[in-house]
């Protein structure tokens, strides 16, 4: 290092980094502030960046986890295409296309150079779920998509506003592309305000500290979150660790399971995920682009990693993924990709899987992993048509801490579920029952939290439900020595009596009088079964979480 | 005479203040076992310092925290929970959110602590979401459970059946046989403590209330009757959460308006502070030993919000928008790994509290670094009740951050404060900017014992142009609460379409909560003449899922139209658009308020003599290169209209104010300190 190099005083340092999250958390809450739809409103599926001017993250305020990290190859390919000396203060960037760093086509990105007395500082950039971007269906995550442009629009990084006007041209395409272009253009106008916090604050910031202050602030808040990151990472023993676990299939191929297989090697304070053997790219859409590849080891690392690392770019860069080409971790074009959610769970999951016996005191047994999502459509007495979905959780791994969390989300997404009161009120479908499942939790020395049931019953008109589960063929594993959590099931009652069981994917119509009983997966339980603490298994048996007859089968397995 | 007694973690805090003249002010240790021990304890002090010598005590206000201590302890009442059936696991699944974004190692969310699923037992009965009974309630059944309950030890049943905010018989009916059998049970019902959609948070909030009912119950029983033996006959009153007095009567029937009963009785006493001083809109920044809490004033009223939060749990109940964010007095500083210096979340409380306290503390706290710098004297800090010792912090700054970062003692301890006020000043702009506010646009307040300290700090940082420190700053809650006015407040389910509701509509479901409301005042006392009304709406855009509290004016031309038009602009202020798409009405609320005390009466005490040095004394300012010589002055001396000039310190027994260069102080009618930058004044 040159002897000139600057320097910056410890103090000046810790409040700038302040500042730097301070300055994320508004920009963020500007964006969910001031959003339309009820996806980023509720859903929080939305996040707000700042970046050093060479692309690295400085800061990120995010609701749920699948976002980390994910602007970062957006932010390089607008950084290839629009070099930051070829940009201006009044500039903005947009694309969408997970082919060029993108996520799925709902996930559009907006970013803005931030200049200082003419000089470009920091980038702000904000990542929002649309409502819709076209494409074949409502909502613009086609269960039964096969190829990207049946998904919506695509948007190649773009100028959206270049010296400080507006491109008209692409907001007219837009509008006649997507489904309900007032909600597009105010979601987009949020992503535009709260990049327009981020600049205005950071400018100020550096005309109290100085451009160069702030550089080298940057420089040294990365430098000091990757050496603990690497502190962390070294204290993990040197090796190569495989897991194997599966998607239970693609929606289209209905028997092919889809295996997810990851070597995470760790060595010399870094770790790379490996990902060979893996599935070769699907014809459904739960092809997971590299940024939701890099979302999941990102969350594992700092799920690893010392809580008290801030987040940035620096945490990142001992990190590296090596994705096979036309896999479904690196799919090619056109393969489909809006279902991605449902793969990077179980991509972290299997990350974290292959650390579970070097970390023992750091990982659960697996978690149920599953995130049911279920859609009704259907028209009320009155006529009116409804949409309503639902997202229904399983349970939790158990950990060498205690039992799992019963029906919980887990890993990389957090979502709510969607109270009885509120699906009756919306649509003639009554819930008779809605409550755990016994005997659903891995047995262990510590039980895999327990999964979940809900009894749908059609009231009137005939409704279409879209289905759209995990874990039906491939249950939670256990750890050191636990057991299993139980498989997902679904079925349907139909009003004479018939039972059809539901696979793990399938889009079924329902008449009145119908029932849908769905059941979501347990967590894998922790240690051998016959170690249980006696009073945790009276317990058990004294809440009804796990009948007398599983318990009585238990001991004669033991 | 009126008495105000709050109850923090450490300190009981009395005011009382006779019809005319000084009020005479006390500070007590809490008493962990039994906190009513130190109100009787006060009224003896206060007795016998012939404070109460020249008339009957007219009011007696409380700020208490049984209520969360019982939650926080876990000492509330074996709880038995009466569902529908196919619904019991509803309190432990709740909305099957994490909190904790990046655990992978969970642990439960949900209280079920408040009854674990052996405690849940299902009734048959059912309503529907028109409010209509699809299946009637099993009555032997219910007999059966309550039973089962009984027998397995529940003091309190809480019952909560599907769309009982619709059509509450089912549950009435349920209560009523199981008081007949059960006649000393605790009983909550959901369609009474919150009737409103949403099974999770209505079944959390109604566990709660009878889980602590029978604690605070008993606390309150106690603490009566140890006020009649003291001689006290005024009727004993109690801080509710959102900002209101209410009866112990009523009170003791929904405990769970009172988790928030100090802080709220706080932000009342900042607005009773600005008030008399003319401003509306305050922030104000509470800051303690562990935390600081920060709350706004908006237009004269604080910011309620109708859901918050206990023990991290979502309790569904109105109470002051309260944000507390860790930082305070005992926040740690320490070295990351890469040798960063951070501050808190940890911090060492009041045991062992900061190194300078010589409880056995060897970590270095904000409250290490201001004795450092010069801003607290070390024989004169909580009224000379805990000597310093500033070898100790000297020490432990020295060791913890000084040599690891190869800074001289004096650039550490100005670094803890200068990081610690960077991390306020982003909790204040987040708690603004989420409702919508530029906190340039408004007056800092500064609270607690360690607020004053960092008042010009925070203010320069935000941009804000005036802060204010009141006469006693320490014990504000427990003014606050003699300030409050008593209130109650009706919510029932609307559920509508605004397009639909007339304005009768409005008037009509408004008046039967008007009815029980002033059943509820009659009940303290008050008559309907004497009470004001003030209606609100919680009003949503078709298809959004949160809703917004908004003014309703029945006495307008289209009351139905000009509810719409508050609505939009609410909804602009706080979420930057408004679009003129349809509404709902979701919620109707009535709040009735009486009496307190008439806004701007000056609190014309003088803080209390003694306590503080005065001369000068070596500071370490923030702006200054080295330490420099400043006065310091007695709060008790400063007379109304003085003005005093920055740098200074100004000491006072329950806190310390420091003025920095570049602002001046001037003393207002009240004695509140106005602190403003010179170039302003």
């Amino acid at each position: 290092m040159p002897a000139t190099a600057p320097t910056i005083d410890p103090v000046t340092l810790e409040v700038l980094r302040n500042k730097l999250d301070g300055i994320a958390n508004e920009m963020q809450s500007t964006l969910l502030r001031s959003s339309f739809s009820p996806i980023v409103k509720e859903g929080l599926d939305a996040s707000a960046s700042l970046f050093s001017p060479d692309g690295e993250t400085l800061a990120q305020s995010i609701s749920i986890p699948i976002h980390l990290a994910t602007l970062i190859p957006v932010v390089r390919t607008f950084l290839r295409e629009f070099p930051l000396k070829t940009l201006g203060q009044d500039d903005l960037l947009v694309m969408n296309d997970p082919y060029l760093g993108g996520t799925h086509l709902p996930d559009i990105a907006v970013m803005m150079p931030i200049f200082h007395r003419g000089r470009p500082i920091a980038l702000s950039a904000a990542m929002t779920h649309h409502q819709d971007v076209g494409g074949m269906t409502p909502g613009s995550v086609p269960t039964h998509a096969t190829e990207v442009f049946q998904e919506g629009v695509r948007i190649p990084p773009l100028k959206l506003r270049q010296g400080g006007v507006m491109n008209d041209t692409f907001i007219a395409m837009m509008r006649r592309n997507v489904r309900m272009p007032d909600a597009f253009i105010g979601d987009l106008n949020a992503q535009i305000a709260a990049c327009t916090v981020g600049a205005r604050r950071l400018v100020e910031v550096a005309e109290r500290h100085g451009a160069d202050t702030l550089a080298t602030a940057f420089t040294e808040l990365l430098d000091r979150s990757e050496m603990m990151t690497r502190q962390s990472l070294a204290a993990i023993p040197d090796g190569s660790y495989r897991y194997t676990d599966y998607l239970d299939n693609d929606g289209i191929d209905l028997d092919r399971p889809i295996r997810i297989c990851a070597t995470v090697t760790v060595a010399n304070g870094e770790m790379t995920c490996g990902f060979e053997g893996t599935s070769p790219q699907v014809r459904g859409p739960f092809n997971c682009v590299p940024s939701g590849t890099a979302a999941a080891a990102l969350f594992a690392v700092r799920a690893i990693t010392d809580p008290e690392i801030p987040t940035n770019g620096g945490c990142f860069r001992p990190v590296h993924l090596d994705l096979p080409a036309d896999s479904l971790v690196n799919p090619s074009e056109p393969a489909p990709v809006n279902s991605r959610t449902a793969t990077i769970k179980r991509i972290t999951g299997c990350i974290l899987g292959a650390l579970k016996d070097v970390l023992p005191d750091r990982i659960p047994a697996d978690s149920g992993g599953e995130l049911l999502t279920l859609q009704f459509g259907g028209r009320r007495r009155d006529g009116s048509t409804y949409v309503v979905g639902d997202l229904i959780a399983s349970g939790s791994g158990a950990s060498d801490l205690g039992d799992g969390v019963d029906m919980i989300e887990t890993d990389a997404t957090n979502c709510m579920n969607l109270p009885v009161e509120a699906l009756e009120l919306e649509a003639p479908i009554k819930v008779h029952r809605f409550g755990l499942r016994p005997d659903s939790g891995g047995a262990g020395r510590h039980r895999g939290g327990l999964g979940g049931l809900r009894e749908f019953e059609v009231m009137a008109g005939e409704v279409t439900v879209t289905y759209r589960g995990e874990r039906h063929d491939h249950p939670a594993a256990g750890a050191r020595g636990g057991e299993a959590g139980a498989a997902a099931a679904a079925e349907i009652q139909r009003r004479d009596g018939a039972i059809e069981a539901i696979p793990s994917k399938q889009v079924v119509t329902l008449m009145p009088g119908d029932r849908l009983i769905v059941e979501t997966a347990g967590g894998g339980g922790h240690g051998p079964a016959a170690e249980r603490d006696p009073a945790a298994e009276a317990a058990d048996l004294r809440n009804g979480k796990v009948s007398p007859e599983a318990a009585a089968r238990q001991k004669v397995d033991e | 005479m009126e008495i105000g007694v709050d109850i923090g973690g450490t300190f009981t805090d009395v005011v009382c203040r006779p019809p005319e003249g000084p009020p005479h002010i006390l500070k007590l240790p809490t008493t962990r076992d039994d906190p009513g021990v130190a109100v009787l304890e006060a009224v003896r002090q206060l007795r016998a310092a012939g404070a109460l010598a020249d008339g009957e005590v007219a009011r007696f206000v409380h700020g208490t925290t049984a209520a969360t201590n019982a939650v926080l302890e876990r000492r509330g009442a074996t709880l038995g929970l009466l569902t529908t059936r196919g619904f019991r696991d509803v309190l432990e699944i709740g909305r099957q959110f994490r909190q904790a974004l990046y655990s992978v190692k969970l642990t439960p969310e949900t209280p079920v602590f408040l009854a674990p699923r052996a405690f849940r037992l299902e009734v048959t009965e059912r309503v529907d979401a028109e409010g209509r009974v699809t299946e009637p309630l099993d009555e032997a059944e219910v007999v059966a459970a309550a039973d089962e309950l009984v027998e397995m030890g529940a003091e309190a049943i809480a019952i909560v059946f599907l769309f009982s905010f619709l059509n509450p018989d089912h549950e009435r009916r349920a209560a009523a046989l199981i008081r007949d059998r059960h006649p000393g049970l605790a009983i909550s019902l959901s369609a009474e403590v919150d009737p409103a959609f949403r099974e999770y948070e209505r079944t959390a909030v109604t566990a709660f209330d009878a889980y602590i009912k029978p604690v605070v119950d008993g606390y309150l029983d106690r603490l009566e009757q140890g006020l009649r033996q003291a001689g006290v006959a005024a009727p004993l009153q109690i801080m509710q959460s959102r900002g209101g007095l209410s009866g112990t009567g009523v009170a003791r029937e929904r405990p769970v308006r009172m988790f928030l009963s100090g802080p709220a009785a706080g932000v009342m006493g900042a607005r009773g502070i600005g008030a008399e001083m003319g401003e509306g809109d305050l922030i104000s920044i509470d800051m303690g030993g562990t935390t600081c809490d920060i709350a706004l004033v908006e237009g004269g009223e604080p910011t309620v919000r109708q859901e918050g939060a206990i023990d991290g749990f979502p309790v569904r109940v109105s109470m002051v928008d309260v944000n507390p964010i860790g930082a305070g007095g005992g926040s740690i500083a320490w070295i990351d790994g890469a040798g960063g210096l951070r501050i808190g979340p940890r911090s060492a409380g009041s045991e062992p509290g900061p190194a300078c306290y010589g409880r056995g503390g060897a970590a270095a706290t904000v409250t290490d670094a201001s004795l450092l710098l010069g801003y607290l004297d070390p024989d004169n800090f909580a009224d000379g009740a805990v000597p310093l010792r500033p070898e100790l912090a000297r020490q432990a700054i020295a060791e913890t951050v000084a040599e690891p970062l190869g800074l001289p003692l004096a650039e550490a301890a100005l670094g803890i404060h200068r990081v610690v006020n960077a991390q306020m000043a982003e909790g204040i702009r987040a708690v603004s900017v989420r409702r919508g506010h530029d906190p340039r646009h408004f007056t800092l307040i500064a609270l607690g014992g360690a607020g004053p300290l960092h008042a010009t700090a925070l203010a320069e940082e935000l941009g804000i142009r005036r802060a204010l420190i009141p006469p006693h700053p320490g014990v504000l809650s427990a003014q606050g609460l003699l300030d409050a006015r008593l209130e109650h407040e009706v919510t029932a389910a609307f559920g509508r379409p605004l397009a639909e509701v007339t304005a009768a509509d409005l008037a009509d479901a408004l008046a039967v909560i008007d009815g029980q409301a002033a059943d509820l005042m009659a009940r303290e006392g008050a008559g309907a003449e004497a009470c004001s009304r003030h209606h609100f709406a919680d009003v949503c855009f078709v298809g959004q899922s949160y809703h917004l509290s908004v003014p309703v004016s029945l006495t307008l031309d289209d009351p139905v139209a000009a509810l719409y038009q508050a609505f939009r602009e609410t909804h602009d202020r706080i979420h930057g658009h408004s679009a003129e798409t349809p509404a709902q009405v979701v919620n109707l609320r009535t709040v009735h308020r009486h009496g307190g005390a008439a806004a701007g009466r000056p609190s014309v005490a003088p803080p209390a003599t003694g306590g503080g040095g005065t001369g000068r004394r070596q500071v370490r300012l923030p702006g200054s290169a080295e330490a420099v010589e400043v006065p310091i002055l007695r709060r008790s001396e400063l007379t109304a209209g003085q003005r005093i000039a920055g740098p200074a310190i100004i000491e006072q027994p329950d806190t310390t104010t420091l003025l920095d260069s570049g602002w001046r102080a001037r003393v207002g009618a009240g004695l509140t300190l106005i602190l403003e930058p010179e170039a302003e004044a």
